[in-house]
Parts: C-alpha cells; structure tokens; sequence
C-alpha cells in the first residue's frame, strides 16, 4: 500500500536528484501505481497545502518551495540548480537542503541582477528588501499569483 | 512574492502598477520565514505550518500589521 507521505517522499527526493518535481507518470512507475492514483495523492497533497497542481492536468506546478516551470528564481547547490517559486521560496530551498546556495534572480522593478548568497546557515548581507503584493489570508486563494 | 534592491524600487514599481504599498520585509526575516515554512521540508514529517503557528511565527518576526493576518 502506497501512502500520500510515500508520494510526497519521492517527489522531493526525484526533485532534490533532477531539479525539478516530476510527472504523475513518473511518480507511478517509481511507486508501482497507476498514474490516477498518482494524480489522486497530489490531489490529497494539495488540500494539505503541501502541492499547488496544474487545474486541468492535475499535474505539479509547484512542490513547495520548488518550482515545476522554470521561474525568474533561479537557485543553485553545489552541481544541481531548481527553479523556487518566489523569493521566499528560493531562501526556502536553502533552508530545505540545509545546504549553501545562491539565488540568482533581479530586481523586480528595475531588473538589475541580484545575486542572494545563503552560507552556513544564514543570508549574506546584502541590499534588497521583499514586497508581497497579496495579505496572507488570501495567499492560497491563487497561490502561483501569490 | 517579489525582491527589489530597495524600498525607492518597491514604491516605483507600485506606483507603476497603481498597486497599493504594502508592509516591506527584510531579507533576514525571510530567512527566518523561509527556515519556518521549510526546514523540514524534505522529511517524511513534512507539514505547512497553520493557524495560531503562523501567528507566532509572525509576531516573533515583528509582522503585526492586519496585512498578515491570517
């Protein structure tokens, strides 16, 4: 029996080796399952906040704080690089690796290029400041925007 | 959830888009954030914090304005 903690298990070790989350189809020839029920636990996932899915395919568009799609975030460790859905989600991913990175990503409204070095376990100091444009009640309402 | 090189960038840009100003954040706080949501990501104990823990982790950082309440 396949559990959804068996599921999320494999797509942040499928995503931690390839950089990014992987297909339903993926995810059912690993586990021995068939595609819908793969589809079915990122579904269950998703509900827990865990997976934000693509709304017809039902594929991954997001297994926080990896990104499926490529992204202005662009997040290396050592030789792997992910794509993190936000600036949050890209310090996120050093912090899920435990690992040091760099971010490489621009201004948003200038577009100069920042570089966001995480080192032994904290943010190098550098200039640059966040800004959310959604209030946190409604950061589910449609999390890709967000 | 966008960075700028600045607070002057943030208000160009809102400006720009006729977009309201919200409350800024630091990039240590975002870490601290980023550390909250996902240090434990890639474990089998793998959960989103919720509810009243979201609140604490926001207090604890200083974000208190209504804008992140939740």
């Amino acid at each position: 029996m396949v559990s959804d903690t068996d599921v999320q298990q494999l797509i942040y070790r499928t995503t931690v080796e390839q950089g990014r989350p992987p297909r339903s189809t993926d995810v059912a020839a690993r586990l021995g399952i068939d595609a819908a029920a793969a589809i079915d636990a990122f579904k269950r996932l998703n509900s827990r906040r865990l997976l934000a899915l693509a709304p017809e395919s039902g594929e991954i568009v997001m297994a926080p704080p990896f990104s499926a799609v490529p992204t202005p975030f662009v997040v290396t460790a050592g030789w792997q690089s992910y794509f993190a859905n936000c600036v949050w989600d890209s310090f996120g991913i050093a912090a899920a690796l435990h690992q040091d990175t760099d971010v490489e990503t621009s201004c948003a409204c200038c577009g100069e290029a920042m570089t966001l070095r995480v080192r032994g376990g904290s943010p190098e100091p550098t200039p640059g400041i966040a800004h959310f444009a959604v209030p946190a009640a409604h950061w589910w309402d449609d999390i890709t925007y967000t | 959830m966008l960075l700028f090189r600045s607070e002057e960038h943030v208000d160009r840009w809102c400006a720009r888009r006729g977009l309201p100003k919200r409350p800024l954040v630091s990039l240590d706080q975002l870490w601290e954030l980023a550390k909250a949501w996902y240090a434990n990501r890639l474990t089998p104990e793998a959960r989103r914090p919720m509810g009243a823990e979201i609140r604490a982790i926001f207090d604890g950082l200083g974000l208190t304005d209504p804008f992140w309440h939740i």
